[in-house]
């Protein structure tokens, strides 16, 4: 029976084994892939940044001009562009986004998915997707301002009532926090006191001529940013998990180590227990 | 001459910050001069070529797509491509130029995918237009 024991326990560290040499080399590159990945989310805050600052000195100006991108679009239902991985063993890093959203989506938002699992996951609960699924890590700044430009054609036709962005923010390489913002209708806080001096723009071949060009910009500009902020998250998350579990392999390893160690002692001892047994007679 | 403070930005960072005394570059309505103490003023970038004088000497730059807004000697570049000319490379250009032009001649492209692939030609354009000029 000893000897039937040491064998199991041996096949299970051996897989045991295995696993651990997996999660370990996925906990590397995930490790590599971060490094690359946090260099550009963190370039790209300072193009935001800056972004951000053009715009919200647009919208402290005196806008006397409509556009539709001003006003809750025609259509009747909300679209919400949703950033998750490609690929699962990332720890809660899918599942938590997923949830997120979940909580404030109503019955008939409609879903562009990036990342092949977010597509997955939507189609699997019933919602409606505008897009296929396309790729998180292919997505360059030039695939971004094609789909900044679809969604903005999609919101004058009157296909959705508002847009909004959901992903994952990179707080540090520990912490990761799902987030999300409205792209679209744009909401400027309301007016500054009466009275007091607003810069008066002058626009380039008319104001709403650079609007419409602005705006399409600063999406793709949003989205951009967004979908490098998550794609880092998501190699921090993996590289986390990926972490944890090779400890815990590791844990197990030694417990099972120990365990055979055991059973092998005991065999022996029952053996000579045995030989002893038999001398005596 | 008088400066204005210059930041330019693109998704790859912060490609100048400092003083300028003049900023050349192509808005969708044509080609603009910033000089110091320019008024309020907004445009969107278009593709071309970019060209910044500072104390220092003069730069050029392929910058495409974006915006502009000068305000209060203050002046932002938010572009969506902006690369110094020692920063580009002719032959990969060359080689994406090349590239554009054989999947148009070939057809068979859909809408969106044409236009994925124009764009490219341009771009590619923009930036032999700017290695090659003196």
């Amino acid at each position: 029976m000893a000897g039937v024991s040491t064998k199991a326990i041996k096949a299970r560290m051996r897989s045991m084994e295995s696993t651990r040499q997996i999660t370990k080399a996925m906990e590397l590159v995930a490790a590599s892939k971060l490094r690359g990945a946090q260099m550009r989310a963190l370039n790209n805050r300072t193009y935001f940044g800056t972004l951000f600052e053009v715009m919200d000195m647009i919208s402290r100006s005196s806008i006397d001009f409509r556009s539709p991108f001003l006003t809750p679009g025609k259509g009747a239902r909300p679209l919400y562009i949703v950033i998750a991985g490609d690929r699962g063993m990332a720890g809660g890093y899918n599942n938590n986004i997923f949830r997120f959203v979940m909580a404030t989506l109503t019955e008939d938002a409609l879903i562009f998915p990036l990342g092949k699992k977010t597509a997955e996951y939507f189609r699997r609960s019933k919602w409606e997707c505008v897009s296929d699924s396309i790729p998180v890590a292919d997505l360059t700044v030039g695939s971004c301002f094609s789909i900044a430009r679809m969604i903005c054609d999609w919101f004058l036709e009157g296909r959705f009532s508002s847009v909004t962005i959901a992903y994952t923010e990179l707080v540090s390489l520990l912490t990761q926090t799902p987030k999300q913002t409205g792209l679209l209708p744009l909401t400027f806080e309301a007016a500054e006191p009466e009275g007091r001096h607003r810069t008066q723009f002058l626009y380039e071949g008319g104001d709403v001529h650079v609007f419409e060009n602005i705006v399409p910009e600063y999406m793709a500009g949003v989205i951009y940013c967004a979908v490098k902020e998550a794609f880092a998250s998501e190699q921090a998350a993996r590289r986390t998990a990926m972490d944890a579990a090779s400890k815990n392999a590791d844990e197990m390893i030694s417990k099972l180590n120990l365990d055979y160690n055991r059973a092998r002692q005991a065999a022996i001892t029952q053996e000579i227990t045995e030989i002893v047994a038999g001398s005596e007679k | 001459m008088n400066s204005f403070r210059l930041k330019i930005v693109s998704p790859d960072g912060c490609l100048f910050e400092g003083d300028a005394e003049l900023l050349t570059l192509r808005t969708t309505q044509g080609e603009v001069t910033i000089l110091a103490n320019h008024t309020e003023y907004l445009a969107s970038i278009g593709m071309g070529r970019a060209t910044v004088v500072t104390e220092a000497g003069r730069r050029t730059a392929a910058c495409i797509g974006g915006m502009l807004m000068a305000a209060g000697n203050r002046v932002d570049v938010v572009a969506t491509t902006f690369e110094w000319k020692e920063d580009l490379d002719a032959d990969r250009a060359m080689a994406a130029l090349k590239e554009a032009e054989e999947q148009l001649a070939a057809g068979g492209l859909d809408e969106t995918r044409r236009k994925i692939v124009e764009s490219k030609k341009r771009r590619a354009e923009v930036r032999l237009s700017v290695v090659r000029a003196e």
